[in-house]
């Protein structure tokens, strides 16, 4: 789930050049190593923690387990996956979602974060915890809490809607609102987080632009399109990128809510690799769906940093 | 460059710590010690039961029965099988559907058990159940815990109040008419399904039926047969019942399961594995009477009408530090009639082990259930001659197929041949099978 983070974080981190050194070197040693000696207990774990697994990933992608036997099969895998009615139902199923959630997520996440910066909001602390303790919630939990709200029989939610008279919603088994319920679920899930994110940033705007604005006579909503939004943006790349790879590598919620159904209607990647590898032992396979699935990932994230690049400009 | 060499080694440690340790020593060794094992609810409660009885014998044995929860466990084991074996207890609890896959994907990482002269209670088993937890060279792999023929229950109660009468049901279509009179006398539902298949699979009443006129998703040669003429019109049977409006939707989960034999959501029948039957002793006990049980129906008028509904297998896996022990625990539990009474006291899993089956009191009329005894019947169903069922490697796929078919059939109204074709094709052409139709 977070292998593909640690790339865009790494990506703020400034050109942090050094001062020049004028004092002489020391003389104890190979100085120039010593920052390295430093390093290695990080890079050793890198090494056999991060690298070692994508290689050997890797390697396993170009195998196949024939009756207990680890054969070498090249790019059988990948051919086959090319040619898998099943994966593009995943892949569909996928952009769906992300297509759908993540920018009513944003949307959510900025409206929730100008509240929460609000000298009007009492309790502020209180409301931004609140709002932030789904993300913490474990998958279990998760599960039986969304179970119980979505059920399409005794569900809270469809008791709710039938007190107004709306009714019943066959949440989780009908292929389109399953659909709906994972857009739901996620939304509840990461809002709060991406509403943090803008809250960091949004008070990085200095306060004095908005006082300069007041006094030429902008309106609130001028305040928020021309002060607030372009504030923003270094904070909106980062949680488009991040929203983008953690819905394309989508899991939780399909596994504990539908099951990647009604008949793969909530299929995702992520549910389809799982299957092919922990259902059916098939870890070729499996393998080779996590290498497509971050080549897609790579090629929409680079899109992603294009775009807003030129809107920077 | 000691701190190199330091952190070096342990990475190594760490990275090698999964690296199968040949030890010769294990089938010798000392009852002793402390054994873990993973199972789920109501197995684990029949294993629970034999500790106080096993420790009279090995008061120095200590084990831990845990419930990892059915499917759970199934992800468990292949991680830890795929890690090498480490990380799994001493004994796992191996479905049927199961054990060929783990044995074929990952040989050598479940103890060959004739290293502990297992090989002398093949004769105390079916013959059938022996073989599906044996390799082909007649390695023994897991020592059959449950035997199950399909368990036909029904709720006397509801059956009297429609007016009824069971007995003279004889084949499924019979059998939906009656669900039909039963729905308009009582407002009950004939039986549950979990229709889109959100929680597990749904798939149980398919198999049942397509057993039933001696098929199933392979056949003996591994061939796919899920689009065979049974296999449709056991999915037509299934459409039909749910088109007449008479079968309940309900989420297939062990607590709806619960609900269900507790009469909390009233269903007419529950066709099931022969555990049922122990399962609702102990888990409904008020329901004492209400429940009877009897043959399932025939497809066709003087079809077949016994089916084996699975079982279940103890095994040891290689990696295990202290097999001497378990392998001493599950012979106890299994290969003894003390071990086999407490187990199927304190659990209720229908026993594969002869001499229980044969032993006094175990088909003796039930209570419960009327003064009706459901082991006398699943004893006659396992003595009919009911077709081999061949799971093969790729049955959790074929499930898959068939449950997606199912939900299309169910939920949009799709032609059951069509639906079957289409999932019969996909599992071919994931898994390089051919279509026996072909």
């Amino acid at each position: 789930m977070n292998a593909l983070l640690e790339t865009v974080d790494a990506r703020p981190a400034t050109d942090r050049r050094r001062p020049p050194s004028r004092r002489r070197r020391s003389s104890i040693g190979h100085p120039r190593l010593t920052p390295y000696l430093f390093l290695l207990p990080t890079i050793l774990l890198f090494l056999a923690f991060k690298l070692y697994p994508y290689l050997s990933a890797f390697w396993v992608s170009l195998t196949q387990n024939v009756g207990g036997v680890t054969a070498f099969v090249g790019l059988d895998n990948y051919i086959r996956l090319a040619q898998d009615p099943l994966f593009y139902t995943a892949l569909g199923n996928t952009v769906l979602i992300l297509v759908v959630q993540v920018p009513l997520m944003l949307a959510l996440g900025i409206v929730l974060s100008v509240a929460f910066n609000s000298m009007l909001l009492k309790w502020r602390a209180f409301w931004r915890t609140t709002y932030f303790v789904p993300i913490v919630m474990g998958l279990v939990a998760y599960g039986i809490l969304f179970r119980a709200l979505f059920d399409s029989g005794d569900g809270i939610v469809n008791e709710m809607l039938g007190a107004v008279g709306i009714g019943p919603i066959p949440w989780l088994v009908d292929p389109f609102w399953a659909k709906i319920s994972i857009v739901l679920a996620m939304t509840w899930h990461y809002t709060g987080q991406n509403a943090i994110i803008y809250l960091a940033q949004l008070q990085s705007i200095p306060g004095e632009l908005y006082e300069a604005a007041q006094v030429d006579g902008a309106n609130g909503w001028q305040r928020f399109w021309n002060i607030t939004m372009p504030g923003l943006r270094p904070a909106l790349l980062l949680t488009v990128i991040l929203s983008t790879i953690g819905t394309l590598q989508l899991f939780d919620e399909p596994y504990v809510l539908t099951n990647g159904g009604p008949d793969n209607a909530t299929l995702t990647i992520g549910m389809y690799l799982y299957q092919n590898g922990f259902r059916y032992f098939d870890f070729g396979y499996a393998s080779a769906i996590g290498y497509a699935l971050t080549l897609i990932i790579a090629v929409i994230s680079l899109i992603q940093f294009r775009l807003f690049k030129e809107k920077t400009r | 460059m000691a701190v190199t060499a330091t952190a070096i080694a342990a990475v190594a440690a760490l990275v090698g710590c999964s690296a199968p340790s040949a030890d010769d020593s294990a089938t010798d060794g000392e009852v002793a010690g402390k054994i873990t094992i993973w199972t789920w609810d109501a197995p684990g409660d029949g294993l629970k039961a034999a500790i106080p009885a096993f420790q009279e014998l090995h008061p120095d044995v200590e084990i831990d029965v845990q419930d990892v929860g059915n499917p759970a466990i199934w992800e468990k084991i292949t991680t830890g099988m795929a890690a090498g074996g480490s990380g799994l207890p001493d004994v796992l609890n191996i479905g049927i559907d199961y054990m060929g896959n783990y044995v074929e994907k990952f040989p050598g990482e479940l103890v060959d058990l004739r290293d502990f002269g297992a090989d002398e209670l093949a004769d105390e088993f079916p013959s059938g159940a022996w073989k599906s937890g044996s390799g082909a060279d007649g390695a023994v792999y897991g020592i059959p815990y449950e035997v199950n023929a399909t368990g036909f229950f029904y709720r006397t109660d509801i059956f009297e109040q429609a007016g009824v009468d069971i007995d003279s049901i004889e084949t499924w279509d019979q059998l939906l008419e009656a669900g039909v009179t039963i729905k308009e006398k009582t407002g009950v539902n004939l039986y549950n399904q979990d229709k889109a298949a959100s929680a597990a699979d749904s798939a149980g009443l398919w198999q049942l039926l397509t057993a039933l006129q001696g098929s199933f998703y392979f056949d003996e040669q591994g061939e796919i047969t899920m689009n065979s003429e049974a296999g449709v019109h056991s999915l037509e049977l299934i459409k039909k019942a749910n088109d007449l409006g008479i079968v309940g939707d309900e989420q297939g989960s062990w607590d709806t399961l619960l609900a269900s034999l507790r009469g909390e959501t009233d269903v007419a029948i529950m066709p099931s594995g022969g555990w049922m039957a122990g399962v609702m002793e102990n888990e409904a006990p008020d329901m004492a009477g209400n429940w009877g049980v009897r043959l399932p129906p025939a497809v066709e008028p003087g079809g077949i009408t016994a089916a084996v509904n699975g079982g279940t297998y103890l095994s040891i896996p290689t990696e295990s530090k202290n097999q001497r022990t378990a392998w001493e625990f599950v012979n106890f539990a299994l290969g003894t009639l003390e071990g086999q009474e407490v187990v199927y006291d304190g659990g209720g899993m229908f026993p594969g082990y002869k001499p229980m089956l044969e032993s006094e009191g175990f088909a003796e009329p039930s209570e419960y259930f009327n003064g009706q005894s459901p082991n006398a019947i699943f004893i006659a169903e396992l003595a009919q001659d009911t077709p081999v069922v061949n799971y093969t490697s790729d049955y959790a796929r074929a499930l898959k197929a068939l449950t997606d078919a199912q939900t299309r059939v169910l939920l949009s109204g799709a032609d059951p041949e069509e639906a079957l074709n289409e999932a019969a094709e996909q599992v071919a052409q994931q898994t390089n099978r051919k279509l026996a139709s072909d």
